[in-house]
């Protein structure tokens, strides 16, 4: 096609459900190219260059679907591949879109209030409602709850009907009397249930409802029982403040909100997996440094010195390295370094002071798993 | 093409046609599939914006295409407003239903029972959310329906979506409590109320006929239950060999049988419709369906599972010139990318990239060796009465349906397409 050639076309006006035949021509003007549309019955119309619209994504071959930026309900099509190609070198404006005035301050808007939305669930309701449900679950529905998850815990390790637990005389016996000093006069709210599990892991954890596992790993790994106690009193503060609980209440809630945003296609669930250990993780290095707060609390009331929770971390460390900045927002725990020098901050020199087991007491726990 | 002389008053029946074709949809399928994944799922409504445009003018009636003029900006901004209102709601109601699952179904010592308890819990709480989902697929028809034009007329449904909620639920509790053997009269009744409520231009469409007619469509489901049944039959009879062969016939029969319930309800429904004193008919058959749908879907994994084991290849061959592998991912953990040879974090970077590439391209493959497919054998088989009454349809109002299909996305309850 080219300016002052006749090419066929058809024409609806956006009025009535009706085709109509036309002819086309594009017509230089001095202040713009015009597309001259003859209709069949004898309208003529003049569609200015510059407010043709195109309809993208079109299927058929060749052709081209044009609207009129001020009527937008007619349509011309035209089915010639060169008087398409023609009209697009001419149509300036012919994928621009035309908003209604105001949309994008809608958009702003509504954005705005979606996104102040999600930050009050997941950063102000979902933690002080689970906090609050947390505490009112009955205890003995917890610990119920929490003697299940231990068995659960076990079977992953690959344990046997007889479980894992290690259990000696004197072994339980140090172990309780290890309790007792760290627990001091404080009621933890739940019947503690400290047990130590034979796997070389070095780590310990609390499920809901006062139970407490210490890995034989980690009471290897430990020079002297205050390191253990240490150990003992940072995980009966995750029992006190109902972690386990709360923080799983917490992720339920922000798991939910997540796969509403991120929506179904390919690779959302990668991208819903990492979101939700993102939270996770923020949640739980919360509690985590609120637990060593209480661990370090918890050994200075009891007469023993903070500064061997230092050395534990220090020990760490050195054998495993910090977590590098890449990862250190998806674990669970703050970095190790970080703990160190917090325990260090804390620690005071006590001078003398009575030792949580006696070397006895101390053999007899750390030989636990061997009767 | 000029419309029929308006003097001959005998009917006509009209075919309509199906231009789309794989290639050019392969390509716009990889393009914003691509777009949304590196946008990490923003892109999604402009993708699915632009992909139905592409179906929508595919199908054309007397040579004229169907248009679609929904706008990605408009579909985000739905999905924005549903979000700000549900947000707040469902993160507080899974919440709820979580602690109410905690405190009273307590795990027992094994930790098993309380367990399969808990999760059953977490599935029957999703009734509650089942109300909204009714009113989500009501409104997102209505929005795909008002963005629907040929000619230039808009189609429309009228704004009754709470009104379908209620119908709806009571319609499933009677199918469910009849053990499934009422489930035409839903089909019938919840057709009936989308259609008659449905527009093109000033005219209504409205769905005659009664529930009864859909029986025949169930006929390859009773056959099914029957082998099933047969098989339990046997289990306590002697052959119990027998009975496993049953039970796998039926099973098969079962999922043939769903389909050719969908396909011959739509077709027994198709002939009842009208629209003004325009009459419709539909020659789709069953069989072409669901053995479209089983080998497309067969070969679209086939043709994404070839890429990906190749890719998956390539990722495990640059890993094996990795002489200590545990080494280097400990090495990772620990100290970081600096340390580690690239071989390392180039070949797990390439697992993963190929196994996204993997869930991409299935999800082109089955667009154009299924949907396509199936949507244009619907389409061909699509005949249309007195085509020529068409042509006095005047143009309708358009509906400003702000929220677009917001709802219908969040819930991720929208069209197929």
């Amino acid at each position: 096609m080219t300016f002052g050639t006749k090419v066929p076309a058809k024409y609806f006006d956006g009025v009535k459900a009706r085709s109509h035949a036309a002819t086309a021509t594009l017509i230089q003007m001095p202040d713009g190219d015009v597309l001259q549309i003859a209709v069949e019955g004898g309208k003529v119309l003049y569609w200015g260059a510059k407010d043709l619209r195109e309809l993208q994504d079109q299927a058929g071959s060749g052709g081209i679907v044009l609207s009129h930026s001020e009527f937008p309900s007619a349509r011309l099509v035209i089915s010639d591949k060169g008087a398409a190609d023609m009209i697009r070198k001419v149509g300036v404006n012919l994928g621009r879109q035309d908003r209604a005035p105001g949309t994008w301050r809608k958009v702003m808007g509504w954005g705005g209030a979606a996104v102040g939305s999600v930050v009050l669930l997941i950063f102000v309701i979902i933690p002080a409602l689970s906090d609050t449900m947390a505490g009112l679950i009955p205890a003995e529905q917890e610990a119920a709850l929490g003697r299940g998850t231990l068995r659960q815990i076990e079977n992953l390790l690959g344990a046997d009907e007889d479980g894992l637990a290690c259990s000696t005389t004197a072994g339980d016996a140090a172990l309780a009397k290890m309790t007792r000093r760290v627990l001091g006069d404080l009621d933890p709210g739940y019947d503690l249930n400290v047990q130590v599990f034979d796997n070389s892991m070095v780590n310990a954890f609390a499920v809901p409802g006062g139970n407490i596992v210490l890995f034989q790993g980690l009471i290897d790994a430990s020079d002297t029982p205050e390191e253990v106690a240490a150990v003992l009193a940072h995980e009966i503060g995750h029992v006190v403040k109902r972690d386990p609980t709360r923080l799983a209440l917490r992720s339920a809630g922000s798991v939910g909100i997540l796969g509403l945003m991120l929506g179904d296609f390919a690779g959302g669930a990668l991208m819903l997996i990492l979101a939700e250990r993102l939270i996770a993780a923020s949640y739980s290095q919360e509690a985590e440094a609120a637990a060593d707060r209480f661990a370090f609390d918890r050994m200075r009331a009891a007469g023993l010195p903070v500064e061997p929770f230092a050395v534990f971390f220090e020990k760490l460390q050195a054998e495993h390295g910090s977590t590098p900045s890449l990862l250190s927002h998806l674990a669970s725990h703050p970095d190790l370094a970080a703990r160190a020098a917090a325990a260090r901050d804390a620690a005071q020199d006590i001078g003398d002071f009575t030792p949580v087991l006696s070397p006895s007491e101390w053999d007899a726990l750390k030989t636990i798993c061997k009767g | 093409m000029d419309g029929p002389d308006p003097d001959v008053m005998s009917p006509k029946w009209v075919t309509a046609d199906y231009l789309g074709s794989a290639t050019p949809l392969f390509w716009l399928g990889l393009r914003t599939s691509l777009l949304t994944l590196l946008t990490l799922g923003l892109y999604r409504f402009w993708a699915r914006t632009r992909v139905r445009r592409y179906f929508w003018s595919s199908i054309t009636l007397e040579g004229d295409p169907l248009e679609y003029t929904g706008k990605g900006l408009e579909k985000f901004l739905g999905f924005l407003i549903a979000v700000a209102f549900l947000a707040v709601y469902l993160g507080i109601f899974q919440l709820i239903l979580s602690f109410l699952g905690l405190s009273v179904f307590s795990a027992d010592e094994t930790g098993e029972f309380g367990g399969a308890l808990q999760l059953a819990w977490t599935q029957a709480s999703l009734i509650l959310i089942v109300p909204f989902i009714f009113y989500a697929q009501y409104r997102a028809r209505r929005y795909v329906l008002s963005r629907t034009q040929w000619r230039g007329i808009r189609f429309g449904a009228e704004p009754a979506a709470w009104g379908y909620v209620w119908r709806a639920l009571g319609h499933w509790i009677v199918t469910i409590i009849s053990l499934g053997l009422l489930a035409p009269r839903m089909v019938f009744w919840l057709e009936k109320y989308r259609v008659d409520r449905t527009w093109f231009g000033n005219t209504r469409f409205e769905q005659g006929g009664t529930w009864t007619m859909l029986y025949p469509a169930m006929r390859h489901i009773f056959i099914a239950f029957a082998l099933l049944a047969i098989g339990a039959l046997l289990i306590f009879g002697l052959q119990s060999g027998f009975s496993v062969l049953f039970f796998m016939v039926g099973g098969v029969w079962v999922y043939f049988g769903l389909v050719y319930f969908r396909v011959e309800s739509f077709r027994i429904l198709a002939q009842h419709k009208s629209l003004g004193d325009i009459g419709f008919k539909s020659t789709v058959r069953p069989s072409e369906i669901f053995w479209t749908q089983i080998l497309g879907g067969v070969l679209a994994s086939a043709v994404a599972g070839l890429f990906f084991g190749v890719l998956f290849g390539m990722s495990v061959g640059i890993l094996g010139t990795v002489t200590d592998l545990e080494g280097a991912a400990e090495q990772f953990f620990e100290t970081g990318l600096e340390t580690v040879q690239p071989q390392v974090w180039l070949g797990f970077a390439a697992m993963i990239v190929s196994y996204l590439l993997f869930l991409l391209l299935y999800g082109v493959f089955l667009m154009i060796f299924v949907i396509q497919p199936i949507l244009e054998r619907y389409v061909k088989a699509t005949l249309i009465e007195n085509a020529g009454a068409l042509e006095d349809v005047e143009q309708r109002l358009r509906d400003d349906m702000v929220e677009a299909e917001g709802f219908a996305d969040a819930l991720d309850v929208g069209p197929a397409i």
